[in-house]
């Protein structure tokens, strides 16, 4: 297919103006008996304290209109929030929210916004859930026939066009899944820890062929919550500030899963082109790295789109940059992938997690997994279709 | 899926909408369920500049024109994505127990980029592939036609 028909002036002004000066997370579960507003309500109160203010500090809201979640005017109100000047809900997906919240900050919609991401395990997504009467109410975001590919499903049919397009194995998709599973033994908020081994890869379930049990992200409970500031302001605060130096989404048309233009044209081409244009860094020498993972096939094109190689080359690069003694991806014996285990280990966060993770490597509050001299992130949310994002975030000076 | 006699190719708008749900028929829709009542595959196309797209949509994404009617596609073409459920949304006729059911999209003959999705029949799931060709067949459930697609005979694997 044709290549972009413009691409991104590299116009940035907010570039280094914002920053996340509060994080907190819940960890997350399979099996809680909590509701995302409880999971709300810690996460948000947990980055609130952890930036070093109160309440009446937060002046903005933001929320993904995830399934069976609150708004954000029920937080707010749960919250006592006693003035809030913008306040909004977004798609699902990490990057909507977060980039809201940070062009509000920057516009000065708002002063200091609040991010609260809950997820919950909806009915259709685990047997535990079904059969939780408690969230009998909840049964949506469901296929409504078997001949689709809307939504979760138009990951496993390009991955079909991905391994015939490129002649390629599953190995690729096998090793981002080990990787996540390595990589979240070493984080006390993941779901799952049981080591995994690429023969555990191949030989796991069938769903929608030919993507398995161990390609999907793992449905849990839990809430992650960020603090976005000014920078200026971040800096008198509790927390080194990380920097927000570009956040952008992308989208293409058509971007209907089936009418995809193909795997060298989709919505990660228009994020990438567009982070690229308005970041003084990209890959060489980039500190921090988390590319989604909901589905492999999604991080194998990232991996790709990002640069790091050529197309359909996903599985040999992470062959060659596979430290044999960890079991896990580190590139150039350096950079971990989703040091956090990612949505397929840490838990389907939908990028909120990958967002975490970067600002706490950027902190060096990673602890055993703490990327040493962290100075620069970049982290891709999201798939092909209508939900690709990403951000280059940085340390301060 | 089965077959079995012709339906009629005429309901109301109350039974056209009945007859295809959980598919969700409205005002920019109806004309191709009653195409598939018809046993004919529709795109939509526009009539200023000639482009086909899918899904309808009541304007023309090339020129903008909003003179964009139904038309017919012979329904032939080639597997673009091949995905084999082993588990699923329920349906009539589907028994994810009995085996893993296709779901293609094929890229029609008509043009270029554009795909139609749905099953395929008469080869078993296991020697389906990207690539292969396929052409248009009918299949029903809840009493009204739906479109499959089968490969073509003598097509190469």
């Amino acid at each position: 297919m044709s290549l972009l028909a413009t691409h991104h002036s590299g116009r940035n002004p907010l570039k280094d103006r914002v920053a996340v000066a509060g994080i907190g997370s819940t960890g997350f579960s399979r099996a809680s008996d909590r509701t995302p507003l409880a999971n709300a309500i810690q996460a948000a109160t947990a980055a609130v304290r952890d930036a070093g203010l109160t309440a009446a500090d937060i002046d903005g809201i933001v929320m993904p209109g995830e399934p069976g979640g609150p708004g954000p005017n029920v937080v707010a109100s749960a919250l006592g929030l006693p003035r809030v000047s913008h306040f909004s809900r977004t798609a699902p997906v990490a990057m909507f929210a977060f980039a809201d919240a940070v062009h509000a900050v920057f516009s000065g919609a708002c002063d200091t916004a609040l991010v609260v991401y809950p997820y919950m395990r909806l009915p259709w997504a685990s047997r535990q859930a079904a059969n939780d009467p408690f969230r009998q109410h909840m049964a949506v975001g469901m296929a409504t026939v078997p001949e689709s590919i809307a939504n979760a499903a138009g990951y496993a049919a390009w991955a079909s066009r991905y391994l015939a397009e490129y002649g390629v194995t599953r190995d690729a998709f096998a090793r981002v899944a080990v990787n996540m599973r390595a990589n979240a033994a070493r984080n006390e908020l993941a779901a799952i820890a049981t080591p995994l081994t690429i023969a555990d890869y191949y030989e796991a379930r069938m769903i929608r062929e030919p993507l398995g049990m161990l390609d999907m992200d793992l449905p849990v409970d839990g809430a992650d919550a960020f603090v976005i500031t000014t920078t200026e302001r971040a800096r008198d605060l509790r927390q080194p500030p990380v920097l927000v130096h570009a956040a952008t989404t992308g989208l293409v048309a058509p971007n209907d899963e089936d009418q995809l233009p193909g795997l060298d044209h989709h919505g990660q081409h228009v994020v990438i082109d567009a982070l690229r244009a308005r970041s003084d860094f990209w890959i060489d020498g980039l500190d921090v790295y988390c590319p989604y993972d909901g589905f492999t096939v999604i991080t194998a094109a990232w991996i790709e789109n990002a640069g790091w190689c050529g197309p359909g080359e996903a599985g040999a690069f992470l062959a060659q940059h596979w430290d044999e003694a960890s079991g896990r991806v580190l590139i150039d014996g350096r950079i971990q992938v989703n040091p956090h285990g990612g949505s397929l280990s840490e838990g389907a966060t939908r990028g909120s997690g990958h967002l975490r993770e970067a600002v706490v490597q950027l902190r060096g509050q990673a602890g055993v997994r703490q990327t040493p001299d962290a100075r620069t992130a970049l982290v891709t949310t999201g798939g092909f279709f209508f939900n690709s994002q990403g951000a280059t975030l940085r340390a301060d000076d | 899926m089965s077959h079995s006699a012709p339906v009629p190719d005429t309901l109301d708008d109350a039974a056209l909408v009945a007859a295809y749900a959980p598919l969700v028929v409205d005002q920019d829709t109806a004309p191709y369920y009653r195409g598939w009542l018809a046993r004919e595959l529709r795109v939509a196309r526009c009539a200023d500049c000639g482009h086909r797209f899918l899904p309808p949509r009541p304007g023309c994404p090339v020129c903008w024109s909003r003179d964009v009617g139904a038309e017919a596609v012979t329904g032939s073409g080639t597997i673009h994505l091949c995905m084999l459920l082993h588990q699923g949304p329920p349906a009539p006729g589907v028994d994810y127990a009995a085996g893993p059911y296709p779901v293609v999209t094929v890229e029609l003959a008509e043009q270029a980029g554009l795909r139609f999705t749905a099953t395929v029949v008469g080869t078993p799931p296991e020697d389906l592939a990207v690539g292969q060709a396929v052409t248009l067949d009918w299949a029903e459930r809840n009493g009204v036609p739906h479109p499959v697609f089968r490969r073509t005979p003598g097509s190469p694997a």
